[in-house]
Parts: structure tokens; sequence; C-alpha cells
């Protein structure tokens, strides 16, 4: 394709035999390059890392050696090593390597969709079995201006995949000239990381997103966009078209995620929020409530509580902020901060940092208040009745 | 020795003698919860069989898979007018569920109550164990006992079976001399005394929400509306909680139970916009 000669590029992975050509052109960049959409009469070439590497122990990384299974079309589901399949003959040694340190997974992020768009929240606290190894670290990953990804379970393993993903969709758009579709970038994102699936790779993220179909400002007039439901008027300004009486159909298929087909439905053609849940085991899940973590059933309820399609942008945020603030309360592995995202049909906006220690200071001081209104007042009765 | 023989002290091994000799294999006359000895304390255990030895080899490695799953919500918190004691009403064994119409909350005396989570008969036998020594104290002393006492001897009924697999999440609320009572005690022996504690697998989803709502100076409705949100979420998001909302306000005067309200009915009243 045109793209791929003018930047002489080699899409490697055609070159059947050569297995070690790959590796001897670029030292240290270790993984087998293929494209997905690179050529239309092949097959999906799917980025991953070699087989190998998930054998070697991660000290040993890095250093090169000769790969018997670059030859392996990646058309059919390549079952990299799974610790327990020895007889793998792909593999050149299935012994399962043990990790340096126990990885653990603690974290709070949950995100819906309103009105508004789509807000999500996490906390800031990463942490390491038993340690917290950070107090900043930043689990909402911007994919690109308008869709943002939360992310839960290995950071490395996140910020990888956010990474590779990032990359995918921004050369689906500069080759087709419009965005992907969340729904589109989830299942690219779970197809790609499928070959991972029995190893210890982690990934649990929502995709967050707004579907416009506009890349340069102008619309995409191909079949039909509906307009966001609801009157989200700050964002509708440049989404010219009336409100289809089809809409108020949408609002009340509205549902929480048991309800997912009558929403997909509704959504084919549009544009507008959307959310899906995409975990390493190979879920992809299309909803409008999720909470990923360690600390997501003490967020989820409060949740539940509170979340409606008819919130405005500062509830939802008061909300979003409850609920991760009271996960971080309990859950000893959530902590710190709260970041808060908020997506609609202009793109992503961050709310700055907000640190819940002066959240717990705030409450403290409202319970202290009600307990001294309590005692004043039990003060005064017993006055009274000494009184009489 | 003197002292010995004056005090009537026997050693262990004579005790164990006493306690199990070699003849008395009847149940009747073996050593059990039902006969009234203050004497000595004794503990009832079955014959030729070690339970924390057979317990180790019903694990998944030996081949047997009994999963001792322990399905429910229950939640109390103490407020200024009292405390509430909120409960579901699912009963499940592994993904059976045996019934939705459960008592979990056990009342020991007027001004005593106990929750139930974990397994069914271990919360249902010792609590009733737990009424009864209430019911001795009673007799012998002229005066109710306290929630910290009670609470007391039932941990220490747990501490005596330790590791032999019991499985028991259990609150004692109550009012006694010194106030509203909150201890929370399970079958490790833990026993715990705090303004808020909910126990059981939807645990998770309870604290959530009661965390958020709660106040000292709650109102007594505020309180119950709380209650009862907080079993519901937690039977909306938790598969093994469901049923109906037991709901029960410990006061000064004794307990009062609230309501008896099916969960599904109150998630559509919760969520209008949900369904």
């Amino acid at each position: 394709m045109a793209l791929q000669d003018i930047c002489d590029f080699q899409d490697i992975f055609l070159d059947r035999g050569t297995s070690s050509l790959p590796f001897g052109k670029k030292t240290g960049f270790n993984y087998m390059r293929g494209l997905p959409f690179s050529n239309s009469t092949s097959l999906f070439n799917f980025y991953i890392p070699v087989a190998e590497y998930l054998d070697k122990s991660p000290l040993e990384f890095g250093q090169i050696s000769p790969i018997q299974s670059a030859s392996t079309p990646l058309s059919q589901d390549v079952t990299l090593p799974s610790l327990s399949l020895p007889e793998n003959p792909l593999l050149s040694s299935p012994q399962p390597v043990s990790l340096p340190f126990p990885i653990s997974h603690g974290t709070t992020t949950l995100a819906f969709i309103f009105q508004g768009g789509v807000l999500a929240a996490a906390d800031t606290r990463s942490s390491c079995a038993g340690y917290v190894e950070g107090p900043a670290a930043q689990k909402i990953l911007p994919i690109h201006s308008h869709m943002v990804s939360t992310t839960s379970g290995t950071s490395a393993d996140c910020a990888l995949w956010k990474r590779i993903l990032s990359r995918e969709l921004r050369l689906y758009q500069l080759r087709h000239g419009r965005r992907l579709s969340t729904s589109g970038a989830a299942k690219l994102l779970s197809h790609m990381l499928h070959p991972f699936k029995g190893t210890e790779l982690c990934v649990a993220a929502i995709m967050c997103g707004w579907d416009g179909g506009e890349v340069h400002g102008h619309l995409d007039d191909t079949g039909g966009t509906k307009t966001d439901p609801g009157g989200c008027t700050e964002t509708t300004k440049e989404i010219d078209k009336s409100v289809d009486p089809s809409l108020e159909k949408t609002q009340s298929s509205f549902s929480s995620v048991g309800g997912q087909q009558p929403l997909a439905r509704e959504k084919r053609n549009g544009s507008g929020p959307c959310m899906f849940y995409v975990c390493s085991d190979g879920t992809r899940l299309q909803g409008n409530l999720f909470s990923v973590g360690s600390g997501s059933p003490y967020a989820i309820s409060v949740l539940d509580q509170g979340v409606k399609w008819e919130l405005t942008l500062d509830e939802a945020t008061s909300i979003a902020r409850e609920a991760v603030y009271r996960a971080t309360h309990r859950d000893a592995y959530s902590g710190n901060h709260v970041d808060i995202y908020h997506i609609s049909s202009k793109g992503w906006i961050r709310r700055s940092r907000e640190d819940l220690k002066e959240e717990y200071y705030r409450e403290k001081e409202r319970r202290e208040r009600g307990i001294r209104q309590i005692m004043t007042l039990s003060e005064e009765n017993m006055k009274q009745t000494k009184m009489a | 020795m003197a002292l010995l023989d004056v005090s009537g002290f026997s050693r262990y091994s004579e005790l164990r003698g006493q306690i199990l000799p070699a003849g008395r294999t009847h149940p009747v006359d073996r050593t059990n919860h039902y006969s009234f000895g203050t004497k000595t304390p004794e503990f009832a255990l079955p014959l030729g069989v070690d339970p924390s030895a057979f317990l180790k080899s019903c694990n998944q490695e030996a081949g047997v898979s009994i999963d001792l799953n322990h399905g429910t919500t229950t939640l109390a918190f103490k407020f200024q007018h009292g405390v509430i004691v909120a409960v579901d009403s699912r009963a499940s064994a592994g993904r059976y569920l045996a019934s939705n119409d459960v008592n979990k909350v056990i009342e020991i005396n007027p001004y005593l109550l106990g929750t139930m989570s974990g397994s069914a008969a271990d919360c249902q036998y010792w609590e009733r164990l737990l009424a009864k020594e209430c019911r001795l104290y009673r007799l012998r002393n002229k005066n109710r006992i306290s929630v910290a006492a009670a609470s007391k001897l039932l941990s220490n009924m747990m501490l005596g079976y330790r590791g032999m697999g019991l499985s028991m999440g259990s609150m004692i609320c109550g009012w006694d001399k010194e106030g509203p009572g909150l201890y929370y005690v399970d079958d490790n022996g833990t026993r715990l005394s705090a303004s808020m504690f909910s126990t059981g697998c939807g645990n998770m989803y309870a604290y959530g929400i009661i965390d958020s709502g709660y106040r000292e100076d709650m109102t007594v409705e505020e309180a119950y509306e709380l209650g009862r949100r907080g079993i519901t979420h937690a039977t909306h998001r938790d598969a093994y909680s469901g049923g109906v909302v037991n709901m029960y306000h410990m006061r000064e005067d004794g307990w009062i139970k609230v309501c008896k309200e099916d969960v599904s009915e109150l998630i559509h009243r919760y969520r209008k916009g949900m369904f």
C-alpha cells in the first residue's frame, strides 16, 4: 500500500522461511512486526511478541536468539506457550518461568454513560503485593482525541497494549479517513490479547469513547448518524441534525449491563457515547456502567444507587468521586488520588487530580460536627428535664 | 503434694482420664453441650476422628470437592437511636438455591440479637447454644448478660473449635447498661467492636452504600432506609444474596422487627431508570 511504500516499511511477516531476518534487522527490537489491514490479500497479522520470550525469565529479556517459530502463519489462533502446555511443538523450551516478584492487581476504576457523554474515574495507587509502589499512577490512558481507556491489572501490560492499540487506531484513521468506532477498537484489542489467553497477562480495560465518524471537522453522512440522545447542549452544536423521534426509544431501552442488545441495535448507525469492557481472558462486553478492580464492589453499589441518564456533569462527577472514595476507603489496594475524565463529542477532558485525603478529612469533620450536635442536643434535653 | 490434695486440683492427664475415660463411649455419657457443668471446661469432640486432619483431606488436591460457600449479606450499624440490623434471606448450597426465606437473625432475648452468615448449620447451632448460656447467666446472676460478655462467650466457643472447620460470621447486637452494643464474632475467634459491620459475600456491596449514607445523627427513618438500601443493592449485584430484607431496630426498651420486604420490589423502587 502507498503508505507502506512511502515509508519503506517491510512487511517482514510476509517473508516466510527467513527466520533470523526480523531479529537481525533491529537489535533489541524483539517483536515480530505485522500489521492488521496491511495487506488486503493476506489474513490478519497480529502484532505480538515472540513466543520464545514468554519462556525466558524477564531478567534475560532482550537477548536475541534464533527463532524456530517465526514461520508460523498467524491466521490461525497461535497458542503461545501457556504455562501448562509443555507438549506444544512450536515451543523451544516449555518450562514455566517464575516471575521475579509477585504481581498483584489492586485498583478501582469505573465508567458510566450519561446524557453528557461518558465519565471515567479511577484511583491512582499502584501496588505490588503488600507494598504501595506508587501513589501517582495514571490508570486512565487516552487513546486518541475521543477515546480513553481505563486500565486495571498489571500496569506494564496495560501501558504496552494501550500504546499498541493507539498506534493501530491512528493507522486506521490515516488509511480510512475516519476514526475506528469504540466497538471496533474493543474488538481489535480483544483479538490482540487473545493469543495470550492462559498466560499471566492481565489486562482489564474499559474503552470509553465517543463515536462521531468525523475526522477533519466535517460530518460523515453515510448511514444516517443519530445525534446523541437527550439534551447535551454544550456538545451538540457541531452536529447539525434534528432530534430523531426514535431517540425516545433509545432512552427507554437504556439499561445497565444486562440489557445490551437494544442499545447496540440503536447505535448501529449512530454516533454518541459508547463503552466496552475488554479483558485479557477474552471477555468483550458492551454496557452502560462498569467498574473493574479489587475495589469495584464497593464502588459499584454507590454507582447503582445514583447513576441515571439525566445526570448533569457536576452530579455525575460527584457520584464518580464518591464511588472511588468509598472504594479507596475500604480497599487497601486503592487510594491516594482520583482522576476523572469526561468524554463528550468534543473529545476527552481531564479534571484536575483530587487528593482523597482531603475528602476523608472533610467527611471526618462533618461527622464530628454531627456528633457534637447530638451531644449539645442531649445536654439541652437533660438541662430541660432537670429544670422541669 | 499437700496443696494439690487440699484444693482438689488434678493434673491434666488425670483430668483427661475423667473426661474421656476408656469405657464411656455412649453419647449420653460423653462430654456434650447439654450438661451444665461449670467446674471444668469441656469440649465435645467426636471420638476417634481428628477434625482438622479430616478437613485438610477435603480439598481439591485430594480429589474431594467440598466447597463451603458462604452466600449472604448482613449488615448492622449503631447510630444515635440504637442499632439497626438488616439481613437478606437466601440460603444457597453451591449453585443451588435452597431457600429464599430463611431467618438469619436469631432473637436471643428481648435485648440481644445475633445475625448469621456462613454455614447455616453452624450459625444456628452455636447461636442457640449462646442463647442457652445467656439464659443460664440470667438465672444464676439475676441480671441480664451484657453484649460484651455474650459476644465473648460466643468467641470462646469458636476458639475452642478453631481449625476444625466451623464457618460462622456473626454480629451480636444488643442494648445493655452501657448503651447500644455491636460486636462482630467469627469462626476464627475474632471479636471486634465498632459502629458498623457487614458480613457475607455481599458485604462489599453493602459497605459502599452504608459508608456513603451513614451519619451518626441520622433520624430513625433515614436509618431504616439506609439499611434497606444496603441489603437491596448488595442482593442486586451478588448472586448468593436475595430474597427479602429482614430488618430489626434495637432500642433502649428492646428490639422491634421493622420490616420484611422483597428485594426485587425494592430494587425497582430505588432504580426507576434502570429497567
